[in-house]
């Protein structure tokens, strides 16, 4: 139930779900096989819940975009329509992360097993944070000295709407959010990061990124849903059931949350939480109290 | 560009297909059959088939 938890809230803060599923296991010394066919059940379950409490919070987006996509497919055509727009630059920007998904999952899946490489992609995380506020922060406050410059920088610095990022952004940021494949490495932080220097604003930014990461959920846990019903599965049915009602719920909270957190507040908050906790653990690690 | 589209399209469902078959296997972790590898590649011929129907048409993206 702690993992399940663990995984609602902290696979849409950008904090790194797999970063702590990797090290909070570690510092409370829980040992399991993470190849049995009964953990790989609850994770499913779990990634299932997180993707439909999603799915539930944004269901009007959803409809609407599901829309505009389908009617721009049957026209043939693509319209002014944002929300169209929105739809096929969430395609294009799922595609890098597909991709990548697939092709490297396996090779970035030895990362998983080192509490040490975990904590260190934890504390990069942070300075990603930080660095992309950093960054933000330059390009509104730079101002030109001459007052041509300063009127054609306006319209360069004013913030951009979903609707306005270009095909390239739209890729931009998926490639972005692949780094998450990266233990340690947040999904959204590095999605909110692009789009924040894309010119988005914070809010814009996150919706984007909580839209972008629900196919890519949605399809992870599909492809595995076989491993829900595998016969060695079928003891923790009823654990897998709870498990994914309780990350679900989590999940929602957090989106909820953390839309009306960036209303108003950044990301450096979870940046210095990342540091801290990655250097903790790095130095647990090094120190051989955690393996 | 429609030509581009349809050829992108047969060359992602072929490559599909023989990773469903396990006849590709080249970035898998195992042998064998790759459905996630099968479903990523219909997936990008479908989304080249829309792209192929939206050359058709002559609406081109505008950014």
């Amino acid at each position: 139930m702690v993992l399940a938890v663990l995984q609602g809230a902290s696979e849409l803060f950008p904090v790194s779900s797999l970063g702590h599923t990797v090290l909070v296991p570690a510092l409370l010394h829980w040992k399991f096989d993470r190849s049995e066919p009964t953990f790989l059940a609850f994770v499913v379950a779990l990634h299932l819940g997180t993707a439909v409490a999603l799915v539930i919070f944004y269901r009007a987006d959803w409809v609407r975009i599901a829309r505009a996509l389908v009617s721009s497919v049957a026209r043939g055509s693509l319209s002014n329509d944002p929300d169209e727009r929105i739809g096929w630059l969430l395609v294009a920007g799922t595609v890098p992360v597909a991709l990548l998904g697939v092709f490297l999952e396996a090779p970035v899946r030895r990362f998983f097993g080192s509490s040490a490489i975990v904590a260190t992609f934890l504390i990069l995380n942070a300075f990603v944070m930080f660095a992309g506020e950093g960054l933000r922060r330059r390009q509104t406050t730079s101002v030109p000295s001459t007052a041509a410059l300063r009127a054609s920088a306006q319209d360069k610095l004013s913030p951009r709407t979903l609707a306005e990022l270009s095909w390239a952004d739209a890729i931009k940021v998926g490639f972005a959010q692949s780094a998450a494949l990266l233990p340690g490495i947040s999904r959204s932080g590095a999605s909110i990061v692009a789009g924040l220097l894309l010119r988005l604003s914070h809010e814009d930014a996150a919706r984007y990124s909580f839209l972008l990461a629900t196919p890519v959920i949605f399809a992870a846990s599909a492809l595995e849903l076989p491993k829900l019903f595998a016969p060695q599965a079928q003891a923790v049915l009823a654990q897998s059931a709870v498990g994914g009602v309780l990350a679900a719920v989590t999940a929602y909270a957090s989106v909820a949350f953390l839309t009306r957190w960036f209303h108003s507040h950044d990301l450096r908050p979870f940046g210095w939480y990342c540091l801290i906790f990655g250097t903790l653990c790095l130095g647990l690690a090094l120190a051989k109290v955690i393996a | 560009m429609k030509a581009l589209a349809l050829a992108l399209a047969v060359i992602f469902f072929i490559i599909g297909f023989l990773y469903l078959f396990g006849i590709l296997q080249i970035g898998a972790s195992h042998g064998g059959r790759h459905v996630s590898h099968f479903v990523l590649f219909v997936v990008l011929g479908i989304l080249s088939l829309v792209w192929m129907r939206f050359a058709s048409s002559g609406a081109s993206p505008q950014r």
